[in-house]
């Protein structure tokens, strides 16, 4: 996004904050030129918007799939390499298997969904961004970029539908 | 409000109540009793960044004993020998492993109170599932450390892991021992992670509001998040897979542990339902744990009374009955087992558990562990009164400490050959106990600075879900799913 034309309204509440994204869709705004941003976990269905694209669950069966196979690697194919007779037991036995497999399933699951989060939030990301405190404090904040529109029109809109402050977005070191 | 209980007074005695029936819900609930957010992240922050001299005193001597008792210690036992501990024939497991299964037993409260209750949306959770989770990563800690000092050769730890070497060994994935180390492993990196991803905003709340080394620190810690709908949706999806998919991780963990004992073929070991067995008294000590941990940060914490009130204690008290109960019936049906087969050895290793030189911790594991939280936590007052929640909560962890210990050292001194038989007199063990222990109260209270212990933003999403609502004449609570 070009700096120049972003602006950062901050709201209240998320009832007017909704009301500013149905006005910003009245004005022609498409949907990937508004952005929400909000200290406490919000969902797009609040703002009537299609939900964001993640690669999370897919990279979580991913991982599920990979610990899977390690753990296969662990208790099928070291016993075969490395022969050990334990008591009696065959090399390759049911349920030791199961234990080792189902561990290691378990941890390719959730460390691949740990990982997916990072990517995909495109974490650690220490640039400079746009971005007010206040948010923090329970405000939320829309990000527009109001190429093709009148930026100050657009902020006058905003200010009359019930923004606390509407500003010109500058990146600053978080 | 005003206008309210003047309406009120003029409809008669009956309905007086109503105002106040609200006012109550909302002084005993806190979800009901919102404030704006700036308040509570300023109340967090003040939590952390005010510190007395004494906690400095306190934290200054827990460093003297973990540097005494676990590193002086502990440098003594690699220096001479394992010969300096307790252990001999045929007790070759002793308060390292008691030890272990203890803190291992430690962990499993944070996932229990942070994941189980979050999967049955029990909302009462909310302000403390960090200081729960922060327990189970610590615990892990000392449960890592205590079979580090069982090993000996501490500095070959390494041999564990499996990886081609020249020495053709290879760990024998059908040991119990194997699967102990995979399990482990899986848990302490899976609660890590659980605990690390919703303090992610609190750090962003943090950074936003700190200056000076605090605020480069949090800088790094928030790695740019500022709570945008994608980095919410990803976080959320995460933390709910974590939430269903730790559990079984959990459950696994001690079950797995307790197949340390019970796949060998040893009077009072070889028991069917030593898993569950040992997953309740997982919980029946990590519970207890909690409650002591919640009631000390209450007390000593600023701010901590407005987030953790007497609900919350009530809610952990019928928890721990529930668990106390739970622990007795699995007791029992171990116990029973055993003394009905008729087995020589196991009839032996009974009466030694209950007439032998520790008999009296087998006496004191029954009282502390049934009959004191039995007698005392199903009356409310009792449940919502910190001092004698703390006092329970003790006596229930000592009880299961004791249980370990009647378990191991004590059940191994008796055994099929009369002529191996032989005590148990710990001996280094002893103060490395004690430096674990000290070094788990030294981590969480570093952590109580640097960590906010109350995750503001799950606090305001509940106090945002509650809400009062009449049902005719009835001010009733409804809660929104925001999830």
């Amino acid at each position: 996004m070009d700096n120049k034309n972003l602006l950062l309204a901050v709201f209240a509440d998320i009832d007017p904050a909704a009301h500013a994204v149905d006005l910003l869709r009245s004005l022609g705004f498409g949907e990937d030129q508004i952005s929400v941003i909000s200290g406490f976990p919000i969902s797009e269905a609040m703002f009537g918007r299609k939900p964001q694209k993640s690669h999370v669950p897919l990279m979580a069966l991913g991982g599920s799939i990979l610990g899977l196979l390690v753990g296969l690697f662990f208790g099928v194919w070291t016993p075969l390499t490395y022969p050990l007779n334990v008591g009696g037991q065959p090399l390759v036995a049911g349920p030791p298997v199961i234990i080792v497999i189902f561990e290691m399933t378990m941890l390719g699951m959730l460390l691949s969904t740990f990982i997916a989060v990072f990517l995909d939030s495109k974490f650690p990301n220490l640039k400079p961004m746009e971005y007010v405190p206040e948010i923090s404090d329970g405000k939320i904040a829309l990000l527009i970029n109001c190429e093709g529109h009148n930026c100050d029109a657009v902020s006058k809109e905003l200010q009359q539908s019930g923004a606390e402050s509407v500003r010109k977005a500058e990146a600053n070191p978080l | 409000m005003a206008v309210m209980a003047n309406s009120n007074q003029l409809h008669g005695k009956g309905h007086v109540m109503e105002p106040d029936h609200e006012a109550h819900l909302r002084e005993e609930h806190l979800m009901l009793d919102p404030r704006p957010r700036s308040e509570l992240n300023a109340m967090v922050m003040e939590s952390m960044t005010t510190t007395s001299w004494k906690f400095w005193a306190v934290a200054g001597f827990l460093a003297l004993v973990v540097a005494v008792c676990l590193g002086y210690y502990w440098y003594l036992m690699i220096r001479d020998g394992m010969g300096i501990a307790g252990i001999n024939k045929p007790v070759y497991w002793g308060i390292f492993l008691v030890n272990t299964v203890f803190w291992i037993g430690i962990s499993h409260a944070g996932t229990f109170v942070s994941a189980l209750l979050k999967v049955f949306k029990a909302e009462y959770r909310r302000p403390f599932t960090r200081a729960a989770e922060l327990m189970t990563t610590f615990g892990l800690v000392q449960a890592g450390l205590s079979i580090f000092m069982h090993m000996g050769r501490v500095w070959l730890f390494y041999w564990l892991f499996p990886y081609p070497n020249e020495r053709g060994l290879w760990p024998n994935f059908h040991s119990p021992l194997a699967w102990d180390f995979l399990a482990i492993n899986t848990y302490l990196l899976s609660s890590t992670m659980y605990l690390t991803m919703p303090l992610i905003p609190d750090f962003a709340m943090a950074r936003d509001r700190s200056t000076g080394w605090r605020k480069s620190l949090y800088r790094v810690l928030a790695m740019g998040f500022r709570g945008t709908e994608a980095e919410w949706r990803h976080l959320r999806f995460a933390m709910n897979l974590f939430a269903y998919a730790i559990l079984p991780v959990m459950f696994s963990v001690h079950t797995i542990v307790s197949w340390d004992f019970a796949a060998a073929m040893r009077p009072g070991w070889s028991s069917t339902i030593f898993g569950p067995y040992f997953v309740i008294g997982a919980l029946q000590s990590g519970l207890s744990a909690v409650s002591m941990v919640l009631i000390v940060v209450r007390s000593t914490m600023k701010n901590m009374k407005y987030f953790i009130r007497p609900e919350h204690l009530d809610a952990l008290g019928k928890l721990m009955l529930i668990i106390s109960m739970s622990w007795g019936y699995f007791f029992f049906n171990d116990y029973i087992v055993q003394w009905y087969n008729g087995d020589k050895y196991t009839d032996l290793l009974l009466h030694f558990h209950e007439a032998g030189p520790v008999g009296y911790m087998w006496f004191l594991m029954i009282i502390f562990n049934v009959v004191i939280p039995w007698a005392t936590l199903w009356n409310k007052k009792i449940r919502r009164n910190p001092t004698a929640l703390f006092i329970i909560g003790f006596l229930v962890n000592v009880a299961m400490w004791f249980e370990r210990y009647i378990i191991i050292p004590t059940s191994l001194s008796i055994n099929r050959f009369p002529f191996t038989y032989q005590f148990y007199k710990p001996g280094v063990e002893i103060p490395l106990s004690f430096g674990t222990l000290a070094l788990f109260i030294l981590l969480y209270m570093l952590a109580t600075r640097i960590l906010p212990i109350v995750p503001v933003w799950e606090v305001h999403e509940g106090q945002a879900a509650h809400s009062i609502k009449k049902f005719g004449k009835e001010p009733v609570v409804t809660i929104s799913d925001l999830e």
